[in-house]
């Protein structure tokens, strides 16, 4: 047959009507609907075996206890644990989110790295750990063998009493560097408190759970404060059942409509920096109505009434300062706060029969202030709410083992002999032990960075600190930075040299005392999975650099291993007896036992004791009762001190070095006298001039982002509200009278701007914003990670203008004068 | 050079200047074929849909331009059911109208759905108490009706009516095209008012909802009516601008009155009836729900303007002037009033399909606003391309208005 | 076949208590890391990111200093009465579940048409508007095999974290239980929240807690007079946070005054500067 075009067509039109009739067109149709069903594309995770593996979460320090899920060796979902005391059950967004810090391989070193590109850019070249504590251990030996130990600082970020803290904290004793520092958190402010007011040494213990009344000066309960597993918990208990016969009152001092203010009983709004005078205010209505608690004050304080020295002269005490000074309407004239709220306030607490006082500002990652640290401790005092249920408990430190004492040779005692950059433990600031913001000038003063070698630990000080971008500053003119973090965040980014420690779902690690908890507890994170890469365990890294260093500070690190080191600390634990490895959901350790009736620990021996410690993740010994007075407060006075009698010691003493105005003004006192003593209120320095900055920039941290030196976990951007992140652009809320005032619109873009910098974000319109003030969210704007972390908004503290807290020395960053500029 | 193909006795511009006609429609096609493939390949985020606008600018694009090719079916149903004998001067048209409304349609439809592979299951796991799977019934059927009735036009081309089978074939199919106008006027109701049943059944949106007769909500029987209303305007203002565009009188004025009038009635009633569904809604459903009819135009975009734009200017109005023959007999006002009829149909369905997802329910929930992107457009207008080439390239091969060649005898 | 080993229905349910609440979005962070739901670079587009959990941020409106705020965490509620997800879905992907009630979603099935996302007036329902994300950088390892995740052009949905319901059968039949005890199945959210603000349990059966708990006179539901019947409730002591959770006309709300609920008074008083 010959193929013309006539039947060419027509075969063509016959097969494809002959094909209808067979089985391929429904079944093609078939076939496809199938295969859109299993696109190769769309992952199928794999199965295997389901295990779950107990252990601690490390990412803030409230050390929350948590179970992850596993698929063969893969970690799927983490929960809380509802068998560890911190937490039963829950944890927070950022702990929740955990995986993705360990899986997103875009945020973490995958090895050891030396800089490639410029800094800042994030471009390393992968290098073997062999090379990387050549070129350390060498760079370190140059500095000592040229004598200048000194020249070798660390930032650690580890909290503090951890036994990696401990360790690089030796290692720098070791080498020979007087110049270790941290990021300040609350707990500073805690400490230097609690030893100027108690001489205790131990982290503050707040009796939350027991309390009725819970007074909460600035600390955001709900936005991450202490260990947020265990505050949130405590939260759900004190709404539990019927409304009506709710026990436990809770009442927020903060100028913002936080989620703490919001659900808190009552909320009350001074202005900020003003907490501590609208303490005294009620301190002043307690006093006037005789209802403060007089046999404790009689009996276990001092500084209370006005007295007179041996050598005849007369002081006044807290009472008259309290009396003269802060009545409900001078108070109302600091803090804006109605007298009328004041008094009622102060009635609320004193009818209390557990009330708690409590301080904090906002998370617990930031220093508050002493001075009104110690103005709401001593509403608790007036009230007995020292050493009682549901007070302020008085703890003994962790019995945690020391150290073997370290021998240091000549090199480095010479080195350790050089004063601190930081001026910390000077008489100027005298009961300050780290001053990272001084620490930055030191370096950004001089023409020539003082610091060589810059060793960074557990901190993104590039990103956290609240300092208008002093220490990017100072990172550009360090010669030498050290990394040790596992992630890509902005300090590393600066760094030579990267020796990336692992995840926390990677390795074992310590967590002592979690923030704010009432009874001890030493908790043990321990690897949930294998190492994803090639990064190793910093507590193992310092020791091995100490060997690869050498001499006195090789032998100064005698363990085999990190573990060995957490070993040789935890032999305290044992030996002080009575603590828990195990803990049992219908116990809460907050529950005061009876005497003797309490569970009672299961082990022997200390190996029987690490092992209990090891599976279960914890060490802790419950709530006991009351502690006997004797001997209590280690102050000069033996009693809790209104007045506290070390920081008159300490005035004296650098009054006779320089003159005593001098003196005051170094320490930053415009108070003289006992008032310098004494919880009182110092109006901050202006800073700038308020016609030209007439607004007030208040940073706030929120519970559902990470603004510490952990990035967040892309998760939580699901949670972040479209007037709080807009694509790039983060909000700064304000009052819509405030934005009356400049003629400023929901969603608009304005630059707000310090005499330190200036950052452009939209307006969002929060009647719970206090008129007058710009609040700026912490935890965007970062400038590393990768693409879900990377541009999003802009980091407040970059324009923070920080004067130094009196005594202490601590950065004042709530205070930052502001002006927004329509764009 | 494509003039063997050309009817009998009529004039046909020159194949260039018809090329050139067609660049922008074809054009207009190619953005649309760009946008399709995107919206394919990568997926709807092409698209300014969201979770809230899950239906936006095709869905209303579909509805409205099914409504509007209501003028096929129920321009069939008059001819052929009901006897109409003036109105075969234009079923053909109306025919073809229709068609490419609906082909367009199930295109977009393909396209905005976010499985298009898998778009059958809407058939082979049918869901019967959907209304959309009546509408997907009923548009497809209808589809191939209106096939159907296409052919016999197809086949009234010079060149394939010189062949003798096809001839035959397509009068015999004229014969029985009573019973496919039959069917079609069938499927037609049950979809345009399964289309509006769509809206008034979600009950959980009070913007949308309407109480009803049976399982059918008044905006069922809304649909229909303002369908038939408003389609056969569309097919005068299409053959309106034909007529415009050919310089030509094609349709004698008793056909295009008598479509007007009727039009005129469907209207009528339809306002009547809608004001009525209004008030229904507003003392009934609304307050039911918490709510009043300002609360649903408190913030965002949408105003209360839209509906009066929609009742008054462009119901009320072309209602009247299509009842008043003075009126409708004066070509402008014609022109107006279909204009303003098809408009307000258009935004009746907007209203419900947009603004309907526009206004949040939950008390606590925001207002939203939609913008199309270009892929969205592209889609939309990639239709419009398609209707202009396909009515065009029909208009210059079929003798689709019989009385062309009466009203524009050929004088050499 | 009989059906299954279940004897009497389940009807499974949720009471959020919103002044348990603390908004700090835990449950939306487990739901998405349970659920494997898609994360991508740009969270802040509310109107396409995928949430099955979601926190919606209420405020009294009040002026400052009386301004308060809170949060009505929303996953699906699970409508009880003629869901309506359910009877508009073309190619029946989605269902009410008898023996559970839960409403479910079968991806492979679901054609991506949308029209459930019109008719829910909850906003519970998303549609996967890009292909599954992560997919690259390793992020694909912390996705579990309990749950599939969905392809591209497809609506998903909260499922009550259905899987763990099978999860808490089979180890209840492996010790030879054919019921599974309350508490032995909770959806993530539930198990997450760290301030126990949501119970989860099975409204056909007094003996849980959430049947004792929606008989409460401060418990309500969302849109309760539209008439979907949700399995999810909510509970608050404050009036203008359950004001929130339904449409009034003005003078309609009346405050909940002194009722009586397992023999105890409850006060109304919101409580915030009264007491």
């Amino acid at each position: 047959m010959k193929l013309t075009r006539r039947n060419f067509i027509a075969a063509v039109v016959g097969g494809i009507a002959g094909i209808q009739a067979t089985p391929l067109p429904w079944k093609i149709t078939d076939d496809v609907a199938i295969w859109t069903q299993n696109w190769p594309w769309v992952p199928v995770p794999p199965t295997g075996e389901f295990t779950e593996v107990s252990s601690v979460c490390n990412l803030c320090p409230g050390g929350c206890g948590i179970a992850v899920k596993k698929v063969d060796e893969r970690a799927v979902k983490i929960e809380g644990r509802t068998d560890y005391p911190v937490n039963p059950g829950g944890i927070c967004p950022v702990g929740m989110g955990g995986l993705q810090l360990l899986y997103d391989e875009s945020l973490r070193f995958t090895g050891p790295m030396k800089r490639a590109g410029l800094r800042g850019a994030g471009e390393f070249t992968e290098i073997s750990w062999g090379e990387a504590f050549d070129i350390l251990a060498g760079r370190i030996s140059n500095l000592r063998k040229k004598g200048t130990p000194e020249a070798i600082a660390a930032v650690d970020g580890n909290p503090e009493g951890t036994t990696v803290s401990v360790l690089i904290k030796r290692l720098m004793k070791a080498m020979g560097s007087p110049n270790y520092v941290r990021p300040l958190s609350i707990t500073d402010t805690y400490r230097m408190g609690n030893l100027l007011m108690q001489g205790t040494l131990a982290p503050m213990a707040y009796d939350l759970e027991n309390s009725d009344y819970v007074l909460s000066f600035g600390c955001g309960l709900l936005e991450g404060w202490g260990a947020p597993g265990r505050v949130m918990n405590a939260w759900g208990m004190w709404h539990d059942g019927n409304p009506a016969k709710r026990k436990t009152r809770i009442v927020q001092v903060e100028s913002r409509a936080s989620n703490t203010a919001s659900k808190a009983d009552m909320w009350v709004a001074p202005k900020p920096g003003t907490d501590g005078a609208l303490a005294l205010g009620l301190a002043h209505v307690i006093i006037k109505s005789g209802q403060y608690d007089s046999r404790f004050v009689a009996d276990h304080s001092s500084g209370f009434d006005d007295w007179r020295s041996l050598e005849g002269t007369n002081h006044i005490g807290f009472k008259t300062l309290v009396l003269e000074k802060y009545s409900p309407e001078q108070v109302a004239k600091i803090t804006g706060v109605n007298p009328k709220t004041i008094v009622s306030l102060a009635k609320g607490f004193a009818n209390a029969k557990a009330p708690v006082a409590i301080y904090g500002k906002g998370k617990d990652s930031l220093n508050g202030s002493l001075y009104e640290f110690m103005a709401v401790q001593s509403l608790n005092a007036l009230k007995g709410s020292i050493n009682r249920s549901g007070g302020v408990l008085l703890p003994d430190p962790i019995p945690l083992s020391n150290l073997p004492p370290l021998e240091v040779d000549a090199i480095a005692s010479e080195g350790l002999k050089r004063p601190r950059l930081d001026q910390a433990g000077t008489m100027r600031y005298p009961f300050t032990d780290s001053l990272i913001n001084n620490f930055t000038d030191a370096i950004n003063r001089n023409p020539k960075s003082p610091v060589d070698t810059l060793l960074v630990f557990s901190a993104n000080p590039f990103f956290t600190l609240p300092d208008g971008g002093g220490f990017k500053n100072a990172l550009e003119k360090v010669p030498f930075i050290v990394s040790f973090s596992p992630y890509r965040d902005e300090t590393a980014n600066m760094a030579d040299l990267i020796l990336p420690d692992c995840t926390y779902l990677e390795k074992i690690d310590d967590i002592v005392w979690p923030t704010g908890l009432q009874y001890p507890l030493y908790g043990l994170s321990k690897p949930v999975v294998e190492p994803l890469y090639n990064t190793r365990n910093t507590g193992d890294v310092v020791i091995e650099l100490s060997r690869a260093i050498g001499e006195s500070v090789g032998s100064g690190f005698p363990w085999e291993n990190f573990e060995e080191a957490l070993q040789a600390r935890a032999k305290g634990l044992f030996d002080a007896g009575g603590g828990l490895v195990s803990y049992d959901p219908d116990a809460p350790a907050w529950q005061r036992q009876k005497a003797g009736n309490g569970p009672k620990p299961g082990y022997k021996s200390f190996d029987e004791m690490w092992e209990g410690i090891q599976s279960g993740g914890m060490w802790y010994r419950p709530v006991s009762s009351p502690k006997s007075w004797q001997g209590l407060f280690n102050t000069p006075s033996g009693k809790f001190e209104f007045c506290s009698k070390l920081i008159a010691q300490a005035i004296e003493h650098y009054s006779n070095k320089i003159s005593k105005k001098a003196a005051l003004k170094n320490m930053g006192l415009a108070a003289i006298d006992d008032e310098a003593c004494m919880a009182h209120y110092q109006a901050p320095k202006a800073g700038a001039d308020r016609s030209v900055y007439p607004l007030l920039m208040l940073p706030y941290e929120m519970i559902n982002l990470a603004s510490g030196w952990i990035p967040s976990p892309p998760f939580l951007y699901k949670t972040i509200f479209e007037n709080q992140l807009l694509k790039d652009k983060s909000f700064a809320a304000i009052n819509p009278k405030t934005a009356a005032k400049y003629h400023l619109e929901e969603g608009e873009l304005v630059v707000v701007k310090s005499p330190a910098g200036e950052v452009e974000v939209r307006i969002n319109l929060f009647e719970g914003a206090m008129p007058g003030i710009v609040y700026l969210p912490l935890g965007f704007g970062h400038t590393a990670y990768d693409e879900f972390l990377k541009g999003k908004g802009v980091n407040p503290n970059n324009i923070v203008q920080a004067g130094q807290d009196p005594i202490s020395g601590y950065p004042v960053w709530w205070n930052t004068p502001v002006k927004l500029v329509k764009v | 050079m494509d003039s063997p193909l050309l009817p009998h006795g009529v004039k046909r511009c020159s194949t260039w200047a018809f090329f050139f006609w067609t660049l922008p429609w074809v054009a207009l096609l190619a953005w649309g074929g760009l946008s399709a493939f995107l919206c394919l390949w990568k997926g709807l985020n092409q698209t300014n849909m969201s979770n809230i606008f899950a239906f936006a600018l095709w869905i209303v694009f579909d509805l409205a331009i099914i409504a509007l090719g209501a003028g096929a079916f129920f321009t069939g149903f008059l001819t052929y059911v009901m006897g109409q004998k003036e109105l075969k001067n234009i079923i053909k048209p109306a025919v073809i109208i229709g068609f490419i409304c609906y082909s367009g349609a199930m295109a977009m439809l393909g396209i905005d759905i976010g499985q298009p592979i898998r778009g059958w299951f809407i058939f082979w796991h049918a869901n019967i108490h959907s209304m959309l799977v009546e509408v997907s019934f009923c548009i497809t059927c209808y589809l191939m009706v209106l096939a159907i009735e296409f052919i016999p036009i197809i086949l009234e081309n010079r060149k394939l009516e010189e062949i003798k089978e096809l001839r035959i074939f397509g009068h015999n199919l004229h014969e029985i095209m009573a019973v496919f106008a039959a069917t079609g006027t069938f499927l037609s109701f049950f979809h345009q008012g399964s289309l509006g049943g769509m809206f008034g059944v979600m009950y959980a949106r009070p913007f949308a909802a309407r109480e009803g007769f049976y399982i059918w909500p008044w905006t069922f029987f809304l649909f229909i009516l303002s369908a038939i209303a408003c389609g056969p305007c569309f097919t005068i203002l299409c053959t309106k601008l034909t007529e415009f565009f050919t310089r030509k009188k094609l349709v004698p004025d008793s056909a295009i009155q008598l479509l007007a009038k009727i039009s005129a009635w469907l209207l009528s009633l339809y306002v009547v009836l809608k004001i009525a569904d209004y008030l229904g809604w507003m003392y009934g459903i609304i307050p039911r729900s918490g709510l009043t009819f300002e609360s649903f135009f408190r913030e965002g975009p949408y105003g209360v303007y839209l509906i009066v734009l929609e009742m008054i200017l462009c119901g009320i109005l072309p209602a009247i002037i299509l009842m008043l023959p003075k009126a409708r007999q004066n070509q402008g006002w014609l022109i107006i009033a279909c204009l303003l009829n098809c408009t307000g149909i258009v935004l009746n369905r907007f209203l419900f399909i947009v603004v309907t997802l526009a206004i949040p329910v939950m008390p606590f929930d925001r207002f939203w606003g939609y913008l199309p992107t270009w892929q969205e457009w592209g889609i939309g207008m990639a239709v419009v391309g398609y209707g202009f080439l396909l009515f065009s390239a029909a208009y210059r091969y079929l003798p689709i208005f019989p009385q062309e060649r009466e009203l524009n005898p050929i004088t050499e | 076949m009989k059906k299954g080993n279940d004897h009497g229905k389940n009807k499974y349910g949720m009471v959020i208590d919103i002044d348990k609440c603390t908004g700090c979005g835990t449950c939306m962070v487990a739901c998405a890391a349970e659920n494997n739901v898609s994360v991508r670079a740009d969270q802040s587009d509310k109107e396409r990111t995928i949430t099955w959990m979601n926190l919606y941020k209420i405020s009294n409106g009040k002026e400052f200093p009386h301004t308060e705020v809170s949060y009505f965490p929303r996953p699906c509620m699970h409508c009880d009465h003629h869901p309506p997800c359910v009877s508009v879905c073309v190619s029946t992907a989605t269902k009410l579940d008898f023996n559970t009630g839960i409403v479910s979603q079968i991806y492979t099935r679901c054609i991506g048409c949308r029209y459930c996302q019109a008719a829910c007036p909850y906003g519970a329902r998303y549609f996967n508007w890009w292909d599954v994300f992560p997919q690259d950088k390793g992020m694909d390892r912390y996705l579990t095999p309990e749950v599939s995740p969905r392809m591209r052009g497809v609506v998903e949905k909260c499922t009550f974290c259905h899987h763990r319901r099978m999860r808490a059968k089979t180890l209840a039949y492996a010790e030879d239980r054919r019921e599974i005890e309350e508490g032995e199945y909770v959806t993530a959210c539930t198990e997450a929240c760290p301030a126990q603000a949501i119970t989860f349990g099975d409204l056909n059966n007094p003996e849980h807690e959430v049947s004792k708990l929606i008989k409460h006179p401060f418990t309500f539901r969302l849109l309760e007079r539209i008439g979907t019947e949700p399995k999810v409730y909510y509970h608050s002591t404050r009036d203008w946070i359950r004001k929130l959770g339904d449409n009034f006309l003005p003078g309609e709300y009346t405050p909940v005054v002194n009722q009586t609920w397992a023999e105890e008074e409850w006060s109304t008083k919101p409580g915030r500067d009264e007491f």
